[in-house]
C-alpha cells in the first residue's frame, strides 16, 4: 500500500535533512504506529503520504513513494485526497464549516460527488464512526472527543485507502482520547482501512499496533518492527515495557492483562511481598507537610461563567513543598480553580487565600510575585526574539536584576537554546522556555495546566526531576493534569475534580490505587498502594 | 426546526426592509415585536456573543436620543435651554428633537435585530451553496474569517491573562507587544493548520480543463474588460460632454469582467450538498414576506408619504398609522407563529398510526 524507498528531506532553510534514506513498506490493513522524541520527524513523515510534504512546505525531497500507487509528489495534496485521509492534532483548527454534516461534505463537494452519492456517504460514516446523533450539531458545541471523531468523519466521507493521523489524542483528556482510538481500531478491523498513526503516550495505543516505526531524529536510522521487538529495543517506552525491560522479562507485555500474566509467572508479588521493605514505602518519597505552614487555602469557592457553574463549593489546600496534581475530565474546573488561586479569576462566593493574600483583595501584578503560572499553550507567552530576551522580560516585568536567570537555564537545560529564537524550538523545548520565563522570578506556588501536552517520556521524566528538585527547595506545585504517570512519579497528593466539585482528595497512593481510570499502569499492574511507578518496584526489589 | 436559507433569507430582507423605510414608530414596533418572537426561538447554543450584539445595538439606542436632542435645535416644543454661546450643543433642547433620536434608534435597533436573528438561524455554508461559483471561494473566505474573530477574541484573552500573571503591566503602545506578537503568531499557525486541512480534503481542485483558444480569450477579454471600465470611468469623471459615452463604456467593461468571472467560476467543478428540504412551512413564509416587500415596494413607489414620519413642524409629531400597512406587517411574525405550532405538535403527539405530521415537522 505505502512503500518508501530512500526518502530524504529537508525544510527550506534548513541545512540537516528531518528524514534521511528512509525506506519503509506498509501493507495494506497494517495498523502502523510511528513515534520518536519530539522533532524527529513523525509530523513530516506523516505529511508526505498526502503530498502535503513537500508541496505545502517546500523544501528538498529525494528518493521515491508511492501511495497506493499513486506518487503524492506529482499528484499533490489534492489529487491524494481520494486515497489518503490526514487528520490533525487540534481538533478545532481543521473545521471549515460550521455544522457536523456539511462538515462531512466539504471534502466530497470539492471532488463534485453527486449528491446522491454525498447523501449515502454521509449516512454510512455517522453511522461507522457512531455520531449520528450529532448530525445537526455546531461544532463548536462539541467535546473534544466528539469534534476529533467528526474530523476523521470529514476525510472518511471520500473512503480513502489510508487514514493517517498526526497525535490525534495530544489535546484530549484520558475517556475522549479512549473514544478515538476505539474508532480507529474498529475502522482498522472492519474495514480493512490502513492505518498510520504517531503519538505520544504510547501506553494508550500500542496494543493496537501491528508495527512500530521509531524515528530517533538526528539522522540515525528508524527501528521497525512488531511492537514487542521495537519496545525492546529503543529507550522511549510506556511504564509497563519499561519495568519489563528492567526486571529481564522474556515477554514485552502490551496490555495489563499480558502484564498481569507475567507478573504471574514469575512469582514477583510473593518475591515483592516477602520483601523486606514494605514498611520503608511508607515514610518514603511522598512528602508529609501537614506541619508545615499552608500556602494556598481555597474556601467553599464559586464560580460561575455566563451563568454555567465552573465550581461548586471547592475546597483545597495546598502546604509548603507539596505537589497537587489536579485531575478530572476536560471541563470538571481545573483550569478555572488554577485562574482561582493565581488570581485571574475572583469567587463569587466563599474565599481564596494564597501567601497570606486574599486573592480577591490583591492585584493580580501582587499575586505574580507569589504565584507563577505556565498556562496550556506556551505559545500564549513567548514572543521574543531569543530565549534570553524572554527570560530578562520576566525578570523586568518584576524589576528584578535582569541578569538573574542562572539558575533555571542550569536546572532546565536551556543553556544550548539561550540565543534561539523560542517558537523555532521543539514542543518540549518551548515548554521547558515558557517554565524559565515564569520560574526566573522566584515564585513561592507554581501552577502548571497541562504540563505534559506534546512531551515525550524523555521530556516528562526530565519535568518530573525538575518538579521534584522545586518542592525540595520549598516551593509549592499544584498542576492541572491528565497524565496519570506524572501525578504517579511526583504528586504528594490528587485531587479529583467533577463537575466544579472535590470528588476525591487524598494521598496519591491512596487515590490511585483506588481508582479505576486515575491509576497509572504499574497501579493498575499490582492493585498495591505501595507500587505506582518502576522505582517503586525496583527499590522493593532493592535494584536502585 | 429550521427554515430553508431561501425562505429565511426573504423574509430577513421583508423584516429589514420596513425598518430601512420608515422612521414611523408605530411600524417599526410591530416589526420589532414580529422579529422578537423568532429572536426568542433561536436555539440557545450560542446565545453569548448575540446577546453581546444586541446590548451594543441598545447602548448606541440609547446614545442617539441625547445626541439628537443636543446638536439638532429643530421644533416648538422646547424643553429647556442650554447658552446659545456653548458651541454646537446651544440652544432650545426640544420635544421633537428627542422624539426623532428615540425613533432613529429604534430604527437601527430593529435593523440590528433582524441582522442577529437572521444569523442566529441561518446555516453559513448552506447560504454559501447559493452563491454563484465565482463567488464560492471569496465567500467561503469570508465565513472563515467571521468564525475566526470570536477565535481570535478568546486567545487575545488567553494571552492578556499569560502576560499579566507573568508580571507585565499593559500602560503604553510598546506594551502591547507581549500581546500582538503571540496573537498574531498563534492565529498564523491556526491559519496554516486550517490550509492544510482544506488542501488535504481537496479544497480548490477540480478546475475543468479548457483549450489554449479558450484561455486566449479569457485573459483578452479580461484585459479588454478592465481597459474598458478604467477608461470609461475616467472619461465620465473628468470629461463631462462625454460623460454619456464614458458610462457605457464602463459598464461594457464591467459586464465582459463578469462574464470573465462567471465562465471561470463554472470551470470549478464542485457539486452542493444538500438535501432538498423545501416544504409547507417555507412555502408560506415566502408568500408572506413577498407580500410584504411587494407591499412596500409599491407604497414607496406610488404614495412615498404613507411611509414618512419627521416629529419637526411643520409635519405632526403623532405618527400617522394606516391599519392596512400594519396588518400587512404582522405577516412577519409568521415563521416564528408556525414554528411554535410544529413544535407544540410533536412534542404533544408522538407521530404514531393516525397522527398527521404538521408540515416541517419532518426535519
Amino acid at each position: 500500500m505505502i512503500e518508501f524507498r530512500d526518502v530524504t528531506y529537508a525544510y527550506p532553510e534548513s541545512d540537516s535533512p528531518v528524514l534521511e534514506n528512509l525506506s519503509l513498506r506498509v501493507e495494506e490493513g497494517e495498523f502502523v504506529l510511528v513515534i520518536g522524541p519530539s522533532g524527529a520527524g513523525k509530523s513530516t513523515l506523516l505529511r508526505c503520504l498526502n503530498g502535503l510534504v513537500p508541496h505545502f512546505y517546500g523544501g528538498r525531497f529525494g528518493g521515491e513513494l508511492r501511495v497506493a500507487g499513486r506518487d503524492p509528489v506529482v499528484a499533490e495534496p489534492r489529487g491524494m485526497s481520494r486515497v489518503v485521509g490526514l487528520v490533525f492534532q487540534d481538533p478545532e483548527a481543521q473545521f471549515v464549516v460550521d455544522t457536523v454534516e456539511d462538515e462531512l461534505a466539504f471534502a466530497m463537494e470539492n471532488h463534485d460527488l453527486s449528491p446522491l452519492l454525498m447523501r449515502k456517504r454521509v449516512e454510512e460514516v455517522l453511522d461507522q464512526l457512531n455520531i449520528a446523533h450529532l448530525r445537526g450539531r455546531a461544532v463548536s458545541t462539541l467535546s473534544g472527543g466528539e469534534k476529533q471523531r467528526v474530523a476523521i468523519g470529514s476525510v472518511l466521507t471520500l473512503s480513502p485507502k489510508v487514514l493517517v493521523l498526526d497525535e490525534p489524542t495530544s489535546q484530549l483528556d484520558p475517556q475522549a482520547a479512549e473514544e478515538v482510538l476505539t474508532t480507529l481500531q474498529k475502522l482498522n478491523a472492519d474495514l480493512g482501512l490502513t492505518v498510520i498513526l504517531s503519538e505520544h503516550r504510547l501506553e494508550r495505543v500500542v496494543q493496537y499496533a501491528d508495527r512500530v516505526v521509531y524515528l530517533p531524529g538526528a539522522g540515525q536510522r528508524p527501528v521497525i518492527g512488531p511492537p514487542e521487538d521495537v519496545l525492546r529495543r529503543v529507550e522511549l517506552t510506556p511504564p509497563l515495557a519499561s519495568l519489563a525491560k528492567e526486571l529481564g522479562w522474556d515477554e514485552i507485555p502490551l496490555t495489563i492483562k499480558a502484564g498481569r500474566r507475567q507478573v504471574g509467572r514469575s512469582a514477583l508479588v510473593s518475591r515483592l511481598a516477602s520483601s523486606p521493605s514494605p514498611a520503608l514505602l511508607e515514610q518514603e518519597d511522598r512528602a508529609d507537610t501537614t506541619g508545615s505552614s499552608q500556602i494556598v487555602d481555597v474556601e467553599d469557592a464559586w464560580f460561575s461563567y455566563n451563568g454555567r457553574e465552573a465550581l461548586r463549593g471547592v475546597n483545597l489546600s495546598v502546604h509548603q513543598g507539596e505537589v497537587v496534581a489536579l485531575m478530572g475530565r476536560n471541563g470538571s474546573g481545573k483550569t478555572t480553580l488554577l485562574k482561582q488561586i493565581v488570581g485571574l479569576l475572583h469567587p463569587k462566593r466563599g474565599s481564596v487565600r494564597v501567601c497570606g493574600l486574599d486573592t480577591s483583595d490583591a492585584d493580580v501584578h501582587r499575586m505574580a510575585s507569589h504565584v507563577g503560572y505556565v498556562p496550556q499553550n506556551p505559545g500564549t507567552l513567548l514572543f521574543a526574539d531569543t530565549v534570553r530576551e524572554e527570560l530578562e522580560f520576566t525578570l523586568g516585568s518584576h524589576s528584578l536584576p535582569k541578569d538573574g536567570y542562572g539558575d533555571v537555564v542550569e536546572s532546565l537545560e536551556l543553556g544550548p537554546h539561550i540565543e534561539r529564537y523560542p517558537r523555532d524550538l521543539s514542543v518540549g523545548e518551548r515548554q521547558r522556555v515558557a517554565l524559565a520565563a515564569i520560574l526566573v522570578a522566584n515564585p513561592e506556588v507554581i501552577l502548571l495546566d497541562e504540563p505534559t501536552r506534546g512531551l515525550d517520556y524523555m521530556q516528562k521524566a526530565a519535568l518530573a526531576r525538575f518538579l521534584q528538585d522545586q518542592k525540595g527547595s520549598g516551593c509549592s506545585v499544584v498542576m492541572a493534569t491528565h497524565d496519570v504517570e506524572l501525578a504517579a512519579v511526583c504528586a504528594d497528593r490528587v485531587v479529583i475534580l467533577g463537575d466544579g466539585e472535590v470528588v476525591v482528595d487524598g494521598p496519591v497512593r491512596e487515590v490511585m490505587a483506588g481508582s479505576m481510570v486515575f491509576s497509572p499502569q504499574i497501579g493498575k499492574l499490582f492493585g498495591d498502594p505501595r507500587f505506582l511507578t518502576v522505582e517503586d518496584v525496583l527499590r522493593v526489589m532493592g535494584r536502585t | 426546526m429550521k427554515y430553508h436559507v431561501l425562505s429565511w433569507s426573504l423574509w430577513a430582507l421583508a423584516a429589514v426592509l420596513p425598518a430601512l423605510m420608515t422612521r414611523n414608530p408605530l411600524y417599526l414596533v410591530i416589526v420589532l415585536l414580529a422579529v422578537s418572537l423568532s429572536y426568542v426561538q433561536r436555539e440557545r447554543r450560542d446565545g453569548a456573543p448575540w446577546r453581546v450584539f444586541l446590548r451594543a445595538g441598545l447602548f448606541f439606542w440609547a446614545l442617539t436620543i441625547p445626541f439628537n436632542a443636543l446638536f439638532v435645535h429643530a421644533g416648538d416644543r422646547v424643553i429647556f435651554s442650554l447658552p446659545q454661546q456653548w458651541p454646537l450643543i446651544g440652544g432650545p433642547i426640544t420635544v421633537e428633537a428627542v422624539v426623532y433620536g428615540l425613533v432613529s434608534g429604534l430604527a437601527l435597533f430593529t435593523v440590528l435585530l433582524v441582522f442577529t436573528t437572521y444569523n442566529a438561524q441561518v446555516s453559513h455554508h448552506e447560504l454559501l451553496r447559493y452563491t454563484p461559483g465565482f463567488l464560492y471561494q471569496a465567500g467561503l473566505v469570508t465565513s472563515i474569517s467571521i468564525t475566526f474573530v470570536p477565535q481570535m477574541l478568546s486567545s487575545a484573552q488567553e494571552i492578556r491573562e499569560a502576560q499579566a500573571v507573568r508580571g507585565h503591566r499593559f500602560r503604553k503602545l510598546r506594551d502591547m507587544l507581549p500581546l500582538f506578537v503571540p496573537l498574531l503568531t498563534t492565529g498564523l499557525e491556526r491559519a496554516v493548520q486550517l490550509a492544510e486541512s482544506m488542501e488535504s480534503r481537496g479544497f480548490g481542485g477540480n478546475l475543468a480543463p479548457i483549450s489554449w483558444r479558450q484561455e486566449l480569450v479569457r485573459r483578452l477579454a479580461t484585459v479588454l474588460g478592465l481597459i474598458s471600465l478604467s477608461a470609461g470611468l475616467f472619461l465620465s469623471a473628468y470629461f463631462r460632454e462625454e460623460s454619456g459615452f464614458g458610462w457605457a463604456l464602463a459598464v461594457t467593461g464591467a459586464v465582459m469582467l463578469l462574464l470573465v468571472f462567471g465562465a471561470q467560476g463554472s470551470r470549478v467543478q464542485r457539486s452542493r450538498y444538500g438535501r432538498p428540504r423545501w416544504d409547507g412551512a417555507d412555502t408560506l413564509v415566502a408568500i408572506a414576506s413577498g407580500v410584504v416587500i411587494a407591499v412596500f415596494a409599491g407604497i414607496k413607489g406610488l404614495a412615498p408619504m404613507e411611509l414618512v414620519y419627521y416629529p419637526y413642524p411643520p409635519f405632526s409629531l403623532t405618527p400617522g398609522f394606516n391599519p392596512l400597512l400594519g396588518g400587512v406587517l404582522l405577516l412577519l411574525a409568521l415563521p416564528a407563529i408556525v414554528r411554535e405550532a410544529v413544535s407544540v405538535r410533536t412534542s404533544a403527539s408522538p407521530p404514531g398510526p393516525g397522527v398527521t405530521r404538521v408540515a416541517g415537522a419532518e426535519r
